[in-house]
């Protein structure tokens, strides 16, 4: 079974479009959703659950489509846009008393478990928490009304490497429940510590989806002088760019053993830097 | 439905909209344009939609396994709440107001029974314009309370110079409620039946410009 099937989702704005966006999660995995700013990432997200009304495409959540079962499939998901950022002055108690009665399997149990576990007071207002304190009230939320998907638009942006690592963890400790993760980012490093697979998407279009290692692994990352590449391999080289001694460049991993120069393995980050480059 | 009110009641109604239910009190001074105690209706809409749009109430609500349409039907339900209770806190005003021995409103029109007729329609009027607008984008609540309080005003510069030049009305409709009771209760009616269509058709079209509308 899959628990997110998306085939063929367009989305058309004036000045840009969303083109047949395919791509399916499988139970307890984690995938990062990765993008530069403005790629399509949280249009993505918020077609799949019609915040944004798709031109065309299916959504199938746990096998059922989207557009048939909404209430349904509503109860067993949670989408998190970053941490709370709503009612940002009321008392989490009022945010909560609010939220629990619209779900059906709220666990009171569940959330008493997780605010304690991290230190959050009823008393305050999400206003009086760190980034990472809304993030983490966020997933109580979610976790407490046992949802099977989380879908998380940047829940790490803005917080701190510290923060960033707890949050990471947490989301291991729920994929090895069997909570499946999709969780759209520009910070790469952090899903090269947590997830499973790959989603890329450029200029809203997906250009990579893959099991994490494959995809780094598939990918090399050379460095060299000016003039010692000949024009001919240049042309086999990803987003060409000035680096502090040099230049480096992006290269398959196919095609290592045709340069002469010093090579390193490509992060998710140097993939990424280098695609987008190579465009301009 | 009762968790989306719940909702509009504790998280997203502006504290404000309880306050200028009591506002309905104007009804009591001697000489006051008593329409104008229903524009702090309006305001109190306008303050609970600004509420919402500054707390990202869409979005959380949107997240909560709930139907589009109910969204609009659960803060239509509130708007109408406030709005009948502000009538109804209204009328022991209007009575004390009568009885107290003055002179009629000098302003303007009497709180008598057409009085409320008039006002029914006011605030159909305001729920039109304001809903009208509103959902075609809720990002934007600034201009659906500016066009709606410049309409509002005409409306009730109109009313209350009726009240003053208009024979049937001066004569007829802004007298004390002992006389002319048929008339008024004509007024009364029609401003409600005229107040629920209003209102209807205004959901109506609200839920659809919001089920096309992209968060």
């Amino acid at each position: 079974m899959n628990v997110l099937e998306v085939k063929n989702l367009c989305k058309n704005y004036r000045d840009f479009s969303l083109k047949n966006v395919s791509f399916s999660l499988k139970p307890g995995e984690i995938t990062g959703f990765i993008g530069r700013n403005g790629a399509g990432k949280t249009t993505t997200l918020k077609s799949l659950l019609n915040f944004v009304h798709p031109t065309d495409g299916e959504v199938k959540f746990f096998d059922k489509s989207f557009a048939d079962n909404e209430f349904d499939i509503k109860q067993r998901i949670a989408f998190l846009l970053g941490g709370v950022n709503y009612y940002l002055n009321k008392k989490l108690k009022i945010i909560t008393n609010v939220t629990k009665s619209f779900y059906q399997n709220w666990d009171n149990k569940t959330y008493e478990q997780y605010m304690r576990q991290f230190n959050l007071d009823e008393n305050k207002t999400p206003f009086q928490l760190s980034e990472g304190m809304k993030v983490k009230y966020s997933l109580t939320l979610a976790l407490s009304h046992n949802a099977e998907l989380l879908i998380l638009d940047e829940p790490t942006s803005g917080l701190d490497p510290v923060s960033r690592d707890e949050i990471l963890e947490i989301l291991m400790n729920l994929a090895d429940k069997g909570i499946t993760v999709l969780f759209s980012t520009h910070i790469t490093s952090d899903l090269e510590k947590c997830a499973d697979n790959i989603i890329y998407i450029k200029n809203g279009e997906i250009i990579a989806k893959d099991n994490i290692d494959s995809f780094t692994d598939s990918y090399k990352v050379i460095e060299f002088e000016e003039n010692s590449i000949s024009e001919d391999l240049k042309n086999k080289i990803i987003g060409l760019k000035r680096a502090k001694k040099g230049y480096t460049g992006l290269i398959k991993g196919e095609n290592k053993p045709l340069f002469n120069c010093a090579c390193t393995d490509a992060t998710l980050e140097d993939i990424m830097v280098h695609i987008e480059k190579d465009e301009l | 439905m009762k968790n989306l009110l719940k909702k509009e009641i504790l998280l997203t109604m502006h504290p404000t909209a309880i306050l200028f239910l009591f506002l309905s009190a104007l009804l009591i001074v001697p000489n006051y344009p008593y329409y104008v105690t229903f524009f702090y209706t309006g305001l109190a809409v306008f303050f609970t939609c600004l509420n919402g749009r500054e707390n990202n109430d869409v979005f959380y609500t949107m997240t909560l396994p709930v139907a589009k349409k109910d969204i609009v039907k659960a803060r239509f339900i509130l708007i109408i709440i406030l709005e009948l209770l502000q009538m109804l806190i209204a009328v022991p005003f209007a009575f004390i107001r009568q009885n107290i021995g003055l002179p009629g409103n000098a302003v303007g029109m009497d709180a008598n029974i057409a009085f409320f007729g008039f006002s029914f329609i006011l605030l159909g009027i305001f729920n039109v314009v304001f809903f009208g607008i509103y959902y075609k984008d809720v990002k934007k609540v600034g201009k659906p309370f500016a066009v709606s309080s410049v309409v509002i005003f005409v409306y009730i510069c109109i009313a209350e110079i009726c009240a003053h030049i208009v024979p049937f009305v001066r004569d007829c409709l802004d007298t004390s409620d002992n006389m002319y009771v048929t008339e008024k209760l004509v007024v009364l009616i029609e401003g409600i039946i005229i107040y629920a269509v209003m209102t209807a058709i205004i959901y109506k079209k609200s839920r659809r410009n919001f089920e096309v509308y992209d968060i």
